[in-house]
């Protein structure tokens, strides 16, 4: 189906300056689609990320949005055409309030007209955010400033929404409520999803299709139900 | 560092002083040779600034306090002791290295921006004080009859020799310096103060001495200052002026480097003093400009200054290296130079009992205890976010823990800085490699041999044992910069072996590595391991730890979830879960 | 006195909060201000129209706009090299270069302002300058207090101008953006925000304040072009007191310095004055660095 792919990484070569963290990388997204990227510690996860939004800039390869070419646009303007990054170790506003934090999130609405019915909806889903909005975000438990990094992401009312490994540092019944919150989010909207994780079961479980990055690498792709009994997954991760 | 470097260094010297003093023997317009004997005092500053901010690279706005303080010494003994320059000139030296280790004891606790801010208030408090003092302009009495020993001569070419001499010697000093266990280790503190602590850098001290030598020329140059212009004003000394022209000329010319700052004064003074005099009545802040457009230009097109960036036009490609580069490598070191020898192998030589450590809300360590014993390999893993890095900087002392104890060989480590941890035996190295960038491989490694020698022969060997240990020999004189990754990591295991630890903390050696190169890490770590030195290690990914520990400690949200051998542990419930999520085990 | 200290303290910090950057050329800025005020006045005083009291306030604030501008452009050509996202390839952040490069911008609008202004102290004033109301006669019949009535309206205004950016920054999406670009700016940019042009707002804003503050003491004393050095450790003072980074905090911390410059005045000869501020500056940075007003400050 090319007419609904959304995003589509060719060739993808991209590192910090020296040895290359990224290598060859093909990715592609339908519409309303929930993909997965799974991967061992350094194995290019979060670079992959940083290179879609524009923080790393690839050293060769393409990156086609909606048909057009994505490396021809500037970091800060890829958000405004509805790209939104929830980055790893959530990176909430410490010092701002939960409100400001989901305010800045639709930041590409100048008017803020479709804000307000977003902020209902963001406040259904994680009602906590409702209940703590003047708070400020530095104060916040781990989980909740995770709730906020994703309520903040989907505020703008993106077409994709990227996700680098909410799970980091959280305890297991936090991370299984975070989730359970995001297939919702998925069902309901037809929402986009790229999900970064290091919790192989779960990210395979959720998603439609999944990728294995290894040392910069994809080393396998495909359906989830498959690579869940491949047995290089088991030895990429446990050594046996 | 070989003799035949400082040789060359002191060849040049001699040669400089010649030309100079050929060419104030050519001039006879006493303005110029004036103008030829400032140069020097400005060329001192900007060494003196370069001796501490260039080596160190902690910014001094604040030189001018030392410079002022010399230069009132020497007018003001004159004035009321009628003591001579000869004297005094010493004295304001002393002064300066005084004031230098005064300003330094509780400046030093301050980092970056603070540090910056505190040196600007230095001078201008004493040119206020000085001022109110009643020292608005202290003219030096003049003694005709004894030029020689006032240091007031008719001909303006003895001031012009004085003045070289001062500035011989000063370059003297900075090349002795640049080439001993000082200059190193400034460098060092320079390009990674954290990892300069961490391979058993003392930096507070080193730092100290650096600002007390530096203050003394700067002392020096203030004295010898007040005697050429004969008179003494708050705002010629002590001003935001002295202290920028001291920066100026040393970045204009190369930060870091012997002869940047001469360069620097050579140029700019001569240009300034000379404009000043044709335009000053149109253009009264003409001096100033100069010297700002002058950094303003070097910032934006020439960051290291001009001296790097002619080189870099002339050798395009060579990368900018400090410290020495001539090798001192012996690669017939004998290896068993690092071994450690300890009578019971089953003796715990770390115990790590309830130790915790919060930031914010979030648990890093949360009551952890396990023991070390001696010897042996041991592997801590965890998902990301468990706390494993956490765990190591609370052992080598870069984090004080919120409760708990440490105990290596019998002694708590708990409050000990990083560098005494380090040479009391562990050593470790990063996550995210730090090399010293700008300095070769073997400069790297012996920067961590200094821990347990003062002597650059015996620091060299112990260093080139290392080298040859980890199998870097080739790459010896490569900048720490042009490195690859396992390059990178090989140097960083060399350079904590050098401190001849008895324990190192391996942080994610193997992280990014091919196959091949885990492979060749692994027979790396294991010679290591031959000589009797236990090593922890931390890694994500426990495929390749599985072959080497021999036991694992597994961290789980800062706490100990699980230890055991490796076969246990890959068998564990909770050690899966934790890996691979509830539902993996479920699905099984 | 203070007030108008406070000001000029808050348009450092806004500087520093959201850059992380020390400007040292900040007390230049504010010397930009004074001279716009001045020359202003002189050339429209002569104005039967601009002859009123309210003149010399109204160049004050006019100020602000002025050197925003001339912000925007030095940004722009010289100071964006070294800041914000082209630092983090720099040694040391960058810092190194960011002090180095303020300093040299310091020193060319210094001594340019020396040729472009001349080097006799001048000042901005008029009847109010002149005039004090009197309060009192307090404590017995002996002990009255006599406020300046130039001073008292330069006060009001400077609060007035701090209220009126206290509410840009908390309100606005564009005092959002600034605020977000200083708390988090790889999150920023994830958000859709320019972090460059917010740098460049801030530096624009942070000189524009001070020059409104340097417009405002334009009217109570003479002033030459150097007065900038002196300031700079004044406003920095301040600024440390309140605690780096924070808006309320500067103000506090200026207002403080001020109030201490002028009581120190009662006591000591007046060129300790100055002596004064800077040795509390150094107590200040060296034992409580994150300052009395703010919070602890994460990158310190």
């Amino acid at each position: 189906m090319p007419e609904s792919t959304l995003l589509e990484l060719a060739n993808i070569n991209a590192g910090y300056g020296g040895p290359k963290v990224l290598h060859d990388i093909n990715i592609s997204l339908s519409a309303g689609e929930f993909i997965s990227v799974i991967g061992p510690n350094g194995a290019g996860k979060s670079t992959l990320f940083r290179t879609i939004s524009g923080i790393v800039r690839p050293a060769s390869g393409s990156i086609t949005y909606k048909g057009s070419n994505l490396l021809e646009v500037e970091a800060s303007r890829r958000a405004h055409l509805g790209l939104a990054h929830v980055p790893e170790g959530r990176q909430v506003f410490p010092s701002m309030s939960v409100l400001e934090n989901l305010e800045l999130g639709a930041y590409v609405d100048k008017t803020g007209i479709e804000f307000r019915q977003t902020l209902e909806k963001i406040v259904s889903w994680f009602p906590v955010l409702g209940e703590r909005q003047q708070q400020l975000a530095g104060t916040l438990s781990g989980g909740e400033q995770q709730m906020l990094a994703i309520g903040r992401g989907l505020a703008a009312n993106p077409d994709i929404l990227m996700l680098d490994e909410p799970s980091m540092g959280l305890a297991p019944t936090i991370a299984d409520e975070i989730f359970e919150r995001l297939i919702e989010i998925h069902k309901t909207t037809g929402l986009s999803i790229i999900l970064v994780e290091q919790r192989v079961a779960e990210a395979l479980h959720f998603a439609n299709r999944a990728y294995v990055l290894e040392a910069g690498r994809i080393i396998l792709s495909g359906n989830p139900a498959e690579l869940q009994n491949d047995d290089r997954i088991r030895q990429a991760y446990l050594g046996m | 560092m070989s003799v035949s470097g400082v040789r060359k260094d002191f060849f040049h010297i001699a040669l400089f002083g010649l030309v100079y003093i050929v060419l104030a023997a050519l001039v006879s317009n006493s303005y110029y040779l004036l103008i030829m004997t400032i140069v020097p005092v400005w060329a001192v500053m900007g060494l003196s600034w370069n001796l501490f901010s260039g080596y160190s690279g902690l910014i001094s706005f604040g030189h001018a306090a030392f410079f002022g303080l010399g230069s009132y010494l020497v007018a003001l003994c004159m004035v009321v002791w009628e003591l001579n320059p000869w004297i005094t000139i010493p004295l304001a030296t002393l002064a300066g290295g005084v004031s230098g280790l005064l300003v330094g004891i509780p400046t030093f606790r301050l980092r970056g921006h603070y540090f910056a801010l505190a040196m600007l208030a230095y001078p201008l408090a004493l040119l206020y004080i000085f001022e109110w003092l009643g020292y608005q302009e202290v003219a030096l009495p003049m003694n005709r009859e004894a030029p020689l020993m006032y240091m007031q001569f008719e001909n303006p070419f003895y001031y012009v020799l004085l003045g070289l001499l001062l500035l011989l010697c000063t370059l003297v000093i900075t090349t002795l310096i640049s080439h001993s266990r000082l200059g190193m280790s400034l460098l060092a503190i320079k390009l990674d103060e954290e990892a300069a602590e961490a391979v058993g850098i003392n930096t507070l001290y080193w730092k100290l001495v650096a600002i007390t030598i530096s203050a003394a020329l700067a002392g020096a140059a203030g004295g010898f200052y007040a005697v050429v212009l004969l008179v003494v004003t708050p705002l010629a000394v002590f001003g935001m002026l002295v202290s920028a022209q001291a920066l100026i000329f040393a970045m204009f010319g190369g930060v870091g480097t012997l002869w940047g700052p001469v360069l620097g004064a050579i140029i700019l003074v001569p240009l300034s003093e000379i404009l000043y005099a044709r335009y000053a009545a149109d253009f009264p802040g003409i001096q100033g400009v100069i010297y700002g457009v002058a950094i303003i230009a070097v910032i934006l097109f020439a960051p290291e200054g001009i001296l790097w960036k002619v080189r870099s036009l002339l050798r395009p490609g060579q990368f900018r290296m400090l410290g020495s580069s001539a090798s001192v490598a012996d690669f017939s070191a004998d290896e068993s130079l690092l071994a450690v020898t300890h009578d019971d192998k089953n003796q715990t030589i770390l115990e790590v009992s309830d130790l915790s450590k919060a930031y914010g809300g979030l648990q890093a360590t949360d009551a952890l205890s396990f023991k070390v014993r001696q010897g042996e390999l041991l592997g801590i893993i965890g998902p990301n976010g468990a706390g494993k890095t956490t765990l190591f900087n609370l052992l080598n002392g870069f984090v004080k823990p919120d409760k708990g104890s440490i105990n290596f060989q019998n002694k708590a480590l708990v409050n000990k800085r990083p560098n005494r941890i380090c040479a009391m035996g562990i050593a470790r190295t990063f996550q995210v490699a730090k090399p010293f960038t700008h300095l070769s491989v073997l400069d790297n490694v012996i920067v961590g041999a200094y821990v347990h020698t003062s002597s650059r022969q015996a620091a060299g060997q112990i260093a080139s044992a290392a080298i040859a240990l980890v199998g870097l020999e080739q790459q010896c004189d490569l900048p720490g910069a042009n490195l690859t990754n396992k390059e990178l990591r090989l140097m960083e295991l060399a350079r904590a072996l050098a401190s001849k630890p008895s324990l190192i903390l391996v942080d994610e050696i193997l992280a990014g590595l091919d196959p091949e190169a885990m492979q060749e890490m692994l027979k790396v770590l294991q010679k290591v391991r031959a000589l009797g030195i236990t090593i922890v290690i931390i890694e994500h990914s426990m495929q390749a730890m599985v072959q080497l520990v021999d036991r694992f400690v597994v961290l789980d949200h800062g706490a100990l979830l699980a230890q055991g051998s490796p076969e246990e542990i890959v068998k564990n419930p909770t050690v899966i879960e934790a890996y691979l999520g509830k539902k993996w085990l479920e699905n099984a | 006195m203070g007030a108008m200290y406070g000001l000029m303290c808050v348009g450092l910090t806004i500087i520093f909060g959201v850059m992380r950057v020390i400007n040292f050329a900040q007390g230049e800025f504010m010397m930009l201000g004074m001279y716009f005020a001045y020359f202003c006045f002189a050339w429209f005083g002569s104005y039967a129209f601009f002859d009123g009291l309210w003149f010399p306030f109204l160049l004050a604030l006019l100020a602000g706009p002025a050197v925003f501008l001339v912000g925007l452009v030095l940004h722009r050509l010289l100071i964006n090299a070294v800041t914000g996202r082209q630092a983090s390839q720099l040694e040391a952040q960058g810092h190194y270069a960011q002090l180095v490069l303020t300093l040299g911008i310091a020193l060319v609008l210094q001594n340019g302002g020396l040729f472009l202004f001349g080097s006799s102290p001048v000042s901005v004033s008029n009847e109010l300058s002149y005039s004090a109301w009197e309060w009192g006669p307090m404590i017995g019949e002996r002990v009255s207090v006599f406020v300046n009535q130039a001073q008292t309206v330069s006060a009001i205004l400077a609060v007035f101008v701090v209220i009126g950016f206290g509410l840009l920054m908390a309100k606005t999406r564009l005092g959002k953006s600034l605020r977000a670009s200083a708390d988090n700016p790889d999150a920023a940019i994830c958000m859709g925000i320019n972090v460059d042009r917010a740098h460049r707002l801030a530096f624009g804003f942070g000189v524009g304040i001070t020059a409104i503050g340097g417009g405002l003491l334009a009217s109570n004393a003479p002033f030459q072009p150097y007065i900038g050095t002196e300031y700079v450790i004044i406003m920095y003072a301040g600024v440390v007191l309140g605690g780096l980074g924070s808006i309320r905090g500067a103000f506090l911390g200026g207002l403080s310095i001020g109030v201490l410059q002028q009581v120190s005045a009662i006591i000591l000869p007046n060129q300790l004055q100055n002596t004064v501020i800077f040795i509390c500056f150094l107590i200040i940075i060296l034992f409580r660095p994150q300052g009395f007003f703010g919070k602890k400050d994460r990158t310190a």
